[in-house]
């Protein structure tokens, strides 16, 4: 499979948490629904954790004090942002796990394998093999920080038109093409006939309303639902072409190169945030999920100096895959509305990097696939989740733009090993002696 | 994209360009924009646009209804008569389902 770079590139751009911080506006007093409307924008590549608030009344202390100074005793974040994002990772990991429990193609190990991993996995030896998975890292890192660092000049260097046609290329490609082989996957699965100008017609409408949907405008839910879809579209294709260490060491690597690039000053997700903070623009809308519409409030008036930082960004996305170009671009096709209006402000929900459901779904779906039972996969569902949790209590508590993987893919990876060598024999000897605890 | 946060102008060119849209082939944008601007249209208290913006969902819910009805005769007389048009059933097929004639 010929995978293109720019996904890699979106990737990147994708996993980040983002929080935007919205400037405390006086009229709102004790709204205990409305976290504050930091947009957490995740953007692949940016690490971002969007804190947690605490469940329960959010208060909020006026914070306009003249000489900038803010008051914030009260979270960002509460309960009800935490299921903003819960909803639609389950989701995505939900299609991912059918997917991968009912066709078989995705679970197939075939003879290609991307370009980005060109070292071949020998089962014969453990050492070969090992040194194999880490080699197919080095290079697939390599990939996503070229195609990272390429995307943040071409953003400093105000390269839009690159930029966007980049994305617009990724999003064709995952909503045209892999949508089109999924289908005849699934047709075959379930041995329906499927004749061509029916076909074309449901790949048509599908590719088409996605784009609009995404680069354009359409209803927020609409727009979500496409966005979770190609991100279970992209982690199915990892699954299925990442060879089987080279996958669990990818994802080690990626989380920790997460954590470097959107926390070390000199990160290219660090450095692609603060521009567009600096910028005042919103980044790449189309490689984040955003759980809410959101406006912002004219940054003219702002009064929050505090705000600009509240910015976190999930890096989830470093992986960039390259066959998802496209993806990166769709992350930075949509630009938001700014709304000069100061009177109205709206819960800005919480952004997650479309990096970061992709790398959670793969996660949880080669542990479906090679983990064994159910067990397994149910326990990285579950770390995956408490580790977004923890992510976004960092955010709340941070208020900047943080890596919403590397928790969650620690959590997994540890619950997926132990899972996997410890509890399922363990589970089995209960079962084969018939003893119920 | 939120609809009660732009201003009725948008509102009405918005929708004529989803109904505008959908002649490219494309019911899924006519039924994306009658169930977007249902409400809009019909249970919304009246202002300028309305009566427009109620024509054009009317109007894209009518060519959806047309697609479907094409749509669905296309699939029945398909998947019933396939096996016996041979060679041409074969032609049209993309996935044709092991173990049948």
């Amino acid at each position: 499979m010929n995978t293109s770079d720019s996904e890699e590139d979106s990737y990147n751009e994708r996993s980040a948490l983002v929080q935007c911080e919205s400037p405390t506006i006086p009229s709102y007093n004790q709204d205990h629904d409305v976290s504050l409307p930091q947009q957490t924008d995740t953007k692949r590549r940016r690490p971002v954790s969007s804190g947690l608030d605490e469940p329960g009344p959010v208060e909020r202390e006026r914070a306009s004090t003249p000489d900038g100074e803010e008051e914030e005793l009260t979270l960002k974040y509460g309960a009800k942002h935490v299921i903003m994002l819960f909803i639609p990772v389950t989701l995505c990991m939900v299609v991912v796990v059918a997917t991968i429990k009912s066709v078989s193609f995705y679970t197939e190990k075939s003879s290609q394998r991307l370009i980005y991993t060109p070292f071949e996995e020998d089962p014969n030896s453990v050492g070969q093999r090992l040194l194999n998975s880490f080699l197919n890292t080095i290079v697939m890192i390599s990939v996503i920080v070229f195609m990272t660092i390429i995307l943040v000049v071409l953003y400093k260097y105000r390269c839009y038109k690159v930029i966007h046609g980049w994305l617009i290329l990724s999003s064709l490609m995952l909503l045209f093409w892999f949508s089109f082989m999924y289908l005849g996957e699934v047709f075959k699965t379930y041995n329906v006939a499927m004749d061509y100008p029916t076909l074309v017609m449901i790949i048509w409408n599908f590719g088409v309303v996605g784009m609009i949907c995404i680069h354009w405008k359409g209803p927020l839910r609409l727009q979500q639902a496409y966005l979770i879809v190609i991100s279970a579209l992209m982690a199915l294709i990892f699954i299925k072409y990442l060879p089987e260490w080279s996958a669990w060491v990818i994802l080690g690597a990626i989380s920790i190169y997460d954590l470097i690039a959107v926390l070390c000053p000199k990160g290219p997700l660090r450095m692609l945030v603060e521009t567009a903070q600096e910028r005042n623009e919103p980044i790449f809308p189309a490689l984040i999920y955003s759980s809410a519409m959101v406006w912002m409030v004219g940054m003219a008036d702002s009064s929050n100096p505090g705000s600009a930082d509240g910015r976190r960004r999930n890096e989830g996305g470093a992986r960039a895959q390259e066959e998802e170009e496209s993806e990166d671009d769709a992350a930075h096709g949509r630009r938001r509305r700014y709304s000069a209006e100061e009177d109205l402000e709206e819960d800005r929900g919480v952004k997650l990097g479309l990096g970061d459901f992709i790398f959670y779904s793969v996660l949880v779906g080669k542990a479906a696939a090679t983990g064994g039972d159910w067990n397994t996969t149910l326990a990285c569902f579950v770390a995956i989740l408490i580790g977004l949790c923890l992510t976004l209590l960092l955010l709340a508590i941070f208020k900047k733009a943080l890596p919403a993987l590397p928790i969650s893919i620690t959590f997994g990876l540890v619950f997926y090993f132990s899972t996997d060598n410890l509890v399922r024999p363990f589970m089995d000897s209960l079962a084969a002696h018939q003893y119920y605890i | 994209m939120n609809l009660e946060r732009i201003p009725n102008e948008e509102k009405l060119s918005l929708c004529r360009r989803y109904y505008l849209g959908g002649f490219a082939f494309l019911p899924f944008l006519w039924l994306v924009n009658v169930l977007w601007f249902f409400r809009e249209a019909f249970l919304k208290p009246t202002y300028t646009e309305q009566p427009q913006i109620k024509s054009y969902v009317k109007k894209s819910a009518v060519g959806l209804t047309v697609w479907v009805a094409v749509l669905t005769t296309w699939i029945t007389i398909f998947q019933h008569f396939r096996a016996q048009w041979g060679e041409v059933g074969d032609y049209l097929s993309f996935t044709i389902p092991l173990g049948t004639a």
